[in-house]
């Protein structure tokens, strides 16, 4: 005949456990690794049919634990049997791993043996073992349950028809009586006993089992329990230690049990689920009346003994929590707004902003709505007292004793709103052509020159944001070199441009056009619009919401251009795609999942209007063209200093000296028709 | 839409309507088990909550990185032939309706937790059995995917629960008031007392929110 084979207990744990378990070791336990009492509870098992597959699926034979299983007076919800268990929390990892589970275990299947001797109760018959150890800083929690239950030696055999419904043995109306009685006990009974007579059917508690079963002959007598289990052909755990229970107390009469498996917690399900089987104890027991040994840790998700470790950092810890926020709110679009977007392009595009100012700040802030998690500011001021006003990463306090560094500060601000954030900020001066470089500063230069060329190379989108044109000109190179994506956002008073550099000549593919940068379009080199200036002329002064406009537009231009599937190469929009006509826009084919990637938009906020712009790439640009980036190539830092330098150098090198020098022949030559006074924008 | 109060009336005869014995099927278990629940000190704020039972839908354990302690394994073994391999994880919802004051209508607020307590992440989440397989047929390339475009399937969002004040996930409800009144509109009967309306609405309503989630017990 088969062996019985039983379905262990898997614990069930409700998160409020955990909650409970820290309580109680910050307030309570504190230092103290006492074993303590605690409550579980378990109930009929379920299984549920999957909606799929069809198939019925036999859900886990549970022993379950909440807030409430600290409690002294514990009360088991409705419908569920109530267990006790003994608890101990180690104080360190080390002894956690250290403690010898074989003798704690042992000690609880003795209390568990003594118990049924002792009191011939079956109150402790699924009494449990519970060790914790509880990093609070980590919010991990090791665990490991121990559910003691005593190995029939030999074991238990099935006879012959198995287990079958319990509707092959008891009628509906006899089961209908069981169900009524079970419920009207005044305590849950976890273990009864079924006699079925002239009288009907009638249950009582297992410990009645001398007179209960008095005049009973065996054929109608059946051992029930409330079986946790679900599976059709295993009963649950508790079963085993009530046949323990039954062999210990009373060997002469239980050497054929029949057992009614109790599954049926509600009457409304038409069919019945409780079991029935003829179990057959096999022999006689070989332990000889002592104690039988014990089986019961919990398996870990492998299969393997082993503690089991909750890691509740993701819903603790305030951090993770902003992390899986901030995704979520990104993910979202993506449910039913722009189901093709790949957020994870924008997110781990690593963002170099030149310039902490109004720009840079709006820049970050936007980024940081796109999940970008890498923002590395580059600055050479100080945060001033008109700042705070107008560059939201920074406050007043800010500006005293001589200001902070700006890159800096405004990394730190970045991480106060979201501490998930890689920021980071470097007080760095740009270089700019025009601007002599003493030689007491060439080391310096030098220095910077290098720091930025490596700041460049470790990311992926380069932002100029500073508030002059000349500082632009040494990362447009070193940009277009590199083949980064340059962004480049310039203010006016009431006018804004927002462009990106166009790829590097040489990666264009043959036949497809080259965007412009920001310098294609002059035919004057960079050079010193600083010096001399008045204050007003120095500094940005432009309306003040023209900076937020221009920075989210910036950012804006970068999600286009990172969805665009040919990213930095994507082409402009053709010129007479008027962009108010936007319903065709995301089935043009020069889009992308967010629509129209241009090359530069002209804002004027006077009239609230804003303008595309396409600029082809010019072949003497001081800035884009091979020239230039072949000698940046070749000489590195000896062809920066001659451009910072040398006003003339970078004409001469591009050869638009030459150029000039034949626009001025040819504007002596030609009659201007004065009526073409379209904007020069 | 309801009203706070008539949201209460209706979810008190929801819950008599269906405590009463009904045929077994799933469709039915959508309204059952719910309880009615007082705010811990303000009156007439009360919502509805169950438990459901869940397990995972797709997931298998060997494949899935699941924290575990290697270094923590135990060296000893326990030889015993009487005993099988666990069953199934059980996974725990636990499930609200809530009035929403700013929609007029209820919410459905749940969590979902694992066996060791754990709650489940959004990626986890929508591969247990309280998310209908279908959810993702169109969306297969993205790791986020709830609705099919052409569904009017209401947002799942990640918020506290209003009364309380747990972290939740809830269906966003700014869709449900038109899809209930449009079926309610075709359903309705003259001889209906307003509390057979007002459960017949909740009723309608559990229909819609079982478009988007498995409401089984």
């Amino acid at each position: 005949m088969p062996i019985v084979q039983f379905t262990p207990f898997s614990s069930l744990i409700q998160p409020a456990f955990w909650h409970e378990l820290t309580n109680l070791k910050i307030d309570v336990l504190r230092l103290s690794d006492d074993a303590l009492p605690v409550s579980g509870s378990y109930s009929t098992g379920r299984s549920v049919v999957d909606r799929e597959s069809g198939n019925e699926i036999a859900l886990g034979c549970n022993l379950s634990v909440g807030s409430e299983s600290f409690d002294k007076d514990y009360k088991a919800p409705a419908g569920s049997i109530p267990v006790s268990g003994t608890f101990k929390n180690f104080n360190t990892i080390e002894d956690f791993k250290a403690a010898d589970k074989t003798a704690l275990f042992n000690q609880e299947a003795e209390k568990i043996w003594d118990h049924i001797l002792k009191t011939r109760n079956t109150a402790l018959l699924s009494h449990f073992l519970l060790i914790t150890y509880a990093d609070l800083k980590k919010y991990k929690y090791y665990y490991w349950f121990a559910f003691p239950a005593f190995v029939s030696k030999p074991a238990w055999e099935i006879a012959e028809d198995g287990w079958r419904d319990a509707t092959d043995q008891f009628s509906s109306e006899a089961l209908s009586s069981i169900h009524t009685q079970f419920h009207s006990h005044p305590s849950p009974l976890p273990f009864f006993l079924v006699r079925s007579d002239s009288n009907g059917t009638s249950i009582a508690p297992v410990e009645s089992y001398a007179t209960f079963f008095e005049s009973t002959p065996p054929s109608s007598q059946t051992i029930a329990f409330v079986d946790p289990s679900a599976n059709p052909t295993n009963p649950g755990w508790p079963l085993r230690n009530l046949l323990a229970y039954l062999r210990a107390l009373y060997p002469e009469t239980t050497s054929t049990v029949r057992v009614l498996c109790w599954r049926d917690a509600e009457l409304h399900q038409s069919t019945w689920k409780s079991r029935f089987g003829v179990l057959e104890a096999g022999g006689v027991s070989s332990n000889g009346g002592g104690r039988p040994s014990a089986v019961g840790w919990e398996k870990n998700p492998q299969g393997k003994l082993g503690p089991r470790v909750a890691d509740l950092a993701p819903m603790m810890d305030p951090t993770m929590l902003a992390n899986q926020a901030v995704d979520l709110n990104l993910k979202l679009m993506r449910w039913r707004i722009l189901p093709a977007l790949d957020l994870e392009k924008i997110s781990s595009t690593k963002c170099l902003l030149l310039g902490a100012g109004t720009l840079g700040c709006y820049v970050a802030r936007t980024l940081m709505g796109w999940g970008v998690r890498t923002i590395t500011f580059v600055d050479s001021s100080h945060v001033s007292f008109s700042n705070p006003v107008r560059q939201p990463l920074f406050e007043f306090e800010d500006c005293l004793h001589g200001g902070k560094p700006k890159a800096a500060c405004a990394a730190d601000r970045l991480k106060k709103v979201y501490p998930g954030i890689n920021a980071t900020g470097h007080m760095l001066s740009i270089p700019m052509p025009g601007h002599p470089v003493p030689s007491a500063s060439v080391a310096q230069t030098k220095a910077d020159v290098e720091k930025l060329e490596a700041l460049i190379a470790e990311h992926d989108a380069i932002f100029l944001l500073m508030d002059s044109r000349e500082s632009r000109w040494l990362p447009t190179v070193i940009g277009a070199a590199k083949g980064k994506i340059v962004l480049n956002a310039a203010l006016g008073f009431d006018t804004f441009l927002v462009m990106r550099h166009g790829a590097r000549g040489s990666s264009v593919p043959a036949g497809g056009s080259r965007l412009g940068c920001y310098y294609c379009n002059d035919i004057v080199a960079p050079s010193d619009s600083l010096t001399d200036r008045t204050l007003d002329q120095q500094c940005t002064v432009t309306r003040p919401g023209l900076a937020p406009i221009a920075a989210s537009t910036t950012v804006e231009l970068l999600a286009s251009l990172l969805q665009h599937p040919d990213g930095i190469h994507a082409p402009a929009p053709p010129i007479n795609v008027d962009p108010r006509n936007d319903a065709s826009q995301s089935d043009d084919s020069t889009g992308s999942v967010l629509g129209l990637v241009p090359h530069q938009l002209r804002g004027f906020l006077a009239q609230f209007r804003n303008m595309h712009i396409v600029g082809a790439a010019y072949d003497r640009c001081t800035g884009c063209s091979e020239t230039v980036l072949q000698t940046y190539e070749k000489e590195g830092f000896e062809m920066m200093l001659k451009a910072f330098n040398d006003p003339k150098y970078l004409p001469a090198l591009t050869g638009l000296d030459k150029l000039y020098d034949e626009g001025e022949a040819a504007l002596e030559s030609v009659d201007w028709d004065e009526e073409d006074g379209d904007e020069d924008f | 839409m309801l009203t706070r109060s008539q949201f209460e009336i209706a979810c008190k005869a929801f819950i008599a309507t269906h405590s009463t014995v009904v045929p077994h099927s799933p469709a039915a278990e959508a309204l059952q088990g719910w309880s009615w629940n007082e705010h811990p000190s303000v009156p007439g704020l009360g919502f509805m909550s169950r438990t459901a039972i869940h397990y995972w839908r797709t997931r298998s354990i060997s494949t899935d990185p699941l924290p575990i302690a290697d270094d923590l394994e135990e060296a000893f073994s326990e030889e015993d032939e009487a005993s099988t391999t666990s069953a199934s994880e059980t996974l725990r919802s636990q499930q609200y309706v809530v009035y929403s004051a700013t929609f007029q209508v209820p919410a459905f607020y749940f969590t979902v937790h694992d066996s060791q307590g754990i709650p489940l992440s959004l990626s986890d989440l929508v591969r247990t059995s309280l998310f209908h397989p279908f959810a993702f047929e169109q969306t297969n390339s993205t790791t986020f995917g709830l609705t099919r475009p052409s569904s009017s399937f209401p947002l799942l969002s990640q918020g506290d629960h209003p009364i309380l004040g747990t972290p939740s996930w809830y269906l966003h409800p700014c869709e449900t008031a038109t899809s209930v009144n449009e079926i309610m509109a075709e359903l309705h009967r003259d001889d209906w007392s307003e509390e057979q309306r007002l459960v017949r609405w909740l009723e309608t309503w559990f229909m819609i929110v079982g478009t988007a989630v498995n409401c089984r017990l």
